[in-house]
């Protein structure tokens, strides 16, 4: 007799009253801090099935070895699974942030303390323990590097005075005032902040960008590497996490992305799994069966700067007819064969804080698919500032790839159609558009430019910031930077999206840049392998370890 | 013959140079920036312009020209040939590594532009106006028309979507394993071959054309030769030193070919290793290489002009 029949009608209804009042306080408690994530340490899955190798094929190989150094995927996606975080983002969804060599961490009710508790008995590939001496190395590098060394990650931590090592396995960082939990905590989660050995640190005077294969604590172990071709790696028989990663190799392979060469050695099962795919390979891989294919958003926003050093283009309202004589939507199908790309504002349209994209597009100017009500204002604006009959001779920079050539093209004859701005196209190779942007010679410039996070506190100031390092239109607008300095320090939550709204109205009326479209990802896998979904990730620097992937085959 | 020889190694070496100081001179004023590819576009934004002048500093691209220049020279009688900018490589490494592959799909290039090329080119100049010769004419001049690359990316989709083939993604050495290096090198070689197999075909007929039409190859089927023996024998040597002149030109053109072609095809030889290097600004391998092609270039054109010497006694004595 099965159990559920022993159950007599009194014990059944205690049983529902007991359950309906749990649920009854459950309901009146606080929601769960994020701090209650701190219990989620990937657990290793007993249905997967270990050993095999998994080949793994994205971008170009790093031009450097110095993951903190870098800014781009060459880097992370090549390295990553040799390394550990303090904390990370849940491989299982890509956001939730969860313990990582930090088994748990208390935040001071100011804010103003992060206190890490460093998991004991990790070692390094090299056999050397663990210890919060290499946190606080790893962490003193990032926020101070020393002279010749530059990371793009130092501003995440510009509020960070003190990294104090409290004994081998506590680490405190303190700060000059409270930043946004999620900021912070995203920023200890990023995935360019791999933890590395003090002595390597020591070792190398600081540098690591001709050490190929440094210790860490990672998964997987480094074994060869062929330059511009694979990066082979074991797995790290000495893990922390016991039972991970469930591969025995895996096979990094070096190739160029949006490339056929990619989607072709995806496709006929030369790699099990392919990032970075172009549309048409990753149409044909979704429409392949046995294949998987998923997008996601990437922190990379394509956008026109428009110097606001020459006049007219000082002037906020050409630059917002500018900005709503583009059709984006048509924008995006421009390009539909040659990349993924998603219509979006000045924030990042996927992300909480921003206007979401469904109200962008159909009520907001200048993101509607219908243009005419967007046109009708950009040419009253023009006629407003003066330029009724338009504007002559503006020297257009156009980055030297597939994208650009397309968009600028499109946007030449938008510009010209809509509101008789005649400009005058100069292609240039990618290093030459970034010494010519910083030097101001353009008038329009497309191009596109990065974050570390989705936070906006990150790329307010590097994109749109006085003297962000990104500002390439060299805007300024006091407003705006007076609201982005209470943003990077408003702890509330609610608080905060408010004023990133606010921010948003002031770039659409005085537009720094004009957002052309954001970048997704295709990622598509051979079903053969298991145990990753990367749909509702942001972006491809957090979650590149491999450590809970397993293949069935 | 040895001052023949002197002369043409005297003017291979001062091609040498000259190239040299191109290369050299080229390299340094084209604008860009070898820290993009080194920081990403984030990390290169938030370059301090001291700090961007130490990293030039230390990639030695701060130095004087003069400097730099006497560095490389330096380099390459030791052998080394520098170091990648980015990843510490010895360029001499990327070469021995992914050379044999460049030569091997060079030479089967040459192989095949002769075994396609001769016999069609016979054949034309034996039956001029004929059905085979008009299209032996059509097909030279197709494949003189078509590009390389796009020839090669023909290929590749070809084998993609109709077999669901594609070559193997990494180096493999003829030595570790000739299936796996064969799959490699045959598709750019059979692309390269066939282009420089038209020229060859559309030389060897117009020389052999000329040289039938002389006494002594009339004078041979007078005798009641066998055709077989005229061609072999009487009309294709005299007919061969064009066609070997203008193989080595070829082989530049080969060698030029197959930077496009190795990208085509996603091969892994030093073509695709320049094309990559070029994106990075990686000067030092950019310039290696690029002299590298000048040196096989330079040196395939001097033996060109030594054979011919050698093959017609008359230019040794001029």
């Amino acid at each position: 007799m099965s159990r559920n029949a022993d159950l007599d009608r009194r014990t059944f209804l205690k049983r529902v009253g007991a359950a309906g009042a749990g649920a009854v306080i459950a309901s009146r408690l606080p929601a769960p801090d994020p701090a209650s994530a701190q219990d989620a340490t990937v657990k290793p899955d007993p249905s997967a099935r270990r050993g095999g190798t998994l080949r793994f094929g994205v971008h170009t190989a790093p031009a450097h070895f110095d993951v903190h150094q870098s800014g781009t995927v060459a880097n992370i996606g090549a390295q990553s699974p040799m390394y550990d975080y303090l904390i990370r983002r849940d491989p299982r969804d890509g956001q939730t942030i969860i313990p990582d060599l930090a088994q748990r961490w208390e935040i001071s009710p100011d804010g103003k303390k992060y206190t890490f508790h460093l998991r004991r008995g990790v070692k390094f590939h090299d056999g050397a323990d663990f210890t919060a001496e290499d946190v606080k190395a790893t962490y003193e590098r990032i926020a101070s590097p020393p002279k010749g060394v530059v990371i793009p990650r130092t501003p995440l931590f510009s509020a960070v005075t003190d990294i104090v090592a409290l004994d081998p396995y506590r680490i405190e960082f303190r700060l000059k005032e409270a930043r946004p939990r999620p900021f912070m905590l995203g920023a200890f989660a990023s995935g360019w902040n791999i933890i590395v050995r003090k002595k390597t640190l020591e070792d190398n005077a600081g540098n690591l960008r001709q050490v190929m294969a440094y210790p860490g604590t990672g998964p997987f172990r480094h074994v060869s590497r062929k330059d511009k071709e694979v990066w082979i790696m074991e797995r790290n028989p000495d893990y922390w996490n016991k039972g991970l990663p469930y591969v025995d190799r895996l096979e990094v392979y070096h190739m160029p992305p949006f490339s056929p060469e990619l989607g072709s050695a995806l496709l006929t099962g030369k790699l099990d799994y392919g990032r970075l795919l172009d549309p048409v390979s990753w149409r044909k891989a979704k429409e392949t069966p046995g294949m998987t294919a998923a997008e996601f958003p990437q922190s990379v926003i394509q956008a026109v700067f428009i110097n606001n050093k020459k006049a007219p283009l000082g002037d906020p309202r050409v630059r917002r007819a500018m900005h709503l004589a583009l059709d984006r939507h048509a924008l995006v199908d421009v390009v539909r064969d040659v990349a993924p790309m998603l219509v979006g504002g000045f924030v990042y349209p996927f992300h909480e804080l921003s206007t979401p994209a469904a109200e962008l597009v159909s009520k907001r100017l200048g993101y509607q698919k219908d243009t005419k009500a967007a046109v009708q204002e950009a040419k009253r604006l023009m006629a407003e500032a003066g330029h009724a009959g338009g504007i002559k001779n503006l020297t257009f920079l156009v980055r030297d790839a597939a994208t650009f050539k397309l968009w600028s093209v499109a946007i030449q004859a938008m510009l010209k159609e809509t509101l008789n701005i005649e400009t005058n196209l100069r292609t240039v190779q990618i290093s030459q558009w970034f010494e010519e942007a910083a030097a101001g010679n353009f008038d329009l410039g497309i191009s596109a430019i990065v974050s570390t996070l989705m936070d906006p506190s990150d790329y307010f100031s590097a994109w749109y910031g006085k003297d962000g390092p990104q500002n390439y239109s060299n805007w300024t607008n006091p407003a705006f930077h007076d609201l982005a300095s209470q943003i990077e320090r408003e702890v509330d939550d609610g608080r905060r999206k408010t004023m990133v709204r606010q921010a948003e109205e002031i770039l659409e009326k005085d537009p720094p840049l004009l957002p052309v479209s954001y970048e997704k990802i295709y990622d598509a896998w051979h079903n053969k392998v298991r145990g990753q979904n990367p749909s509702t990730f942001f972006g491809i620097y957090d979650v590149v370890r491999w450590d809970t992937v397993w293949v069935t085959s | 013959m040895r001052k023949y020889l002197l002369r043409r190694a005297a003017f291979g070496l001062s091609t040498l140079i000259g190239v040299s100081l191109i290369i050299f001179v080229v390299l340094r004023i084209l604008p860009g920036d070898p820290l993009v590819a080194m920081f990403g576009l984030e990390g290169f934004a938030k370059l301090a312009p001291d700090d961007r002048a130490r990293i030039m500093e230390d990639l030695g691209l701060s130095d004087p020209l003069p400097v730099q220049y006497a560095r490389w020279m330096h380099d390459i009688t030791t052998g080394s040939l520098g170091r990648s900018f980015f990843r510490g490589e010895k360029v001499s490494e990327i070469i021995l590594h992914r050379g044999p592959l460049s030569a091997e799909i060079g030479l089967l290039a040459v192989l095949i532009s002769w075994l396609v090329g001769l016999p069609v080119g016979i054949i034309s100049a034996f039956r001029p106006n004929s059905l085979s010769d008009n299209v032996a004419r059509s097909l030279s001049i197709l494949f003189l028309a078509i590009p390389g690359f796009w020839l090669g990316m023909l290929i590749v989709l070809a084998t993609l979507f109709w077999f669901n083939y594609k070559t193997p993604l990494v180096v493999v050495h003829l030595w570790q394993d000739p299936w796996a290096n064969l799959q490699l090198i045959v598709g750019p070689a059979i692309v390269l071959g066939l282009g420089q197999g038209a020229y060859i075909a559309r030389m060897a007929r117009s020389c052999l054309l000329e040289v039938i039409r002389e006494d002594y190859v009339r004078t041979a089927r007078a005798k009641g030769l066998k055709e077989a023996l005229v061609v072999m024998r009487h009309a294709l040597p005299n007919a061969l030193l064009p066609v070997i002149t203008l193989s080595g030109i070829l082989m530049g053109f080969v060698l030029g070919g197959s930077v496009a072609v190795e990208q085509a095809f996603g091969v892994p030889g030093l073509g695709r290793a320049l094309v990559v290097a070029v994106i990075e600004r990686d000067t030092i391998v950019v310039q290696n290489l690029v002299m590298l092609y000048a040196v096989i270039f330079v040196f395939i054109n001097v033996a060109v002009d030594l054979s011919y010497a050698w093959l017609d006694p008359r230019i040794r004595y001029r």
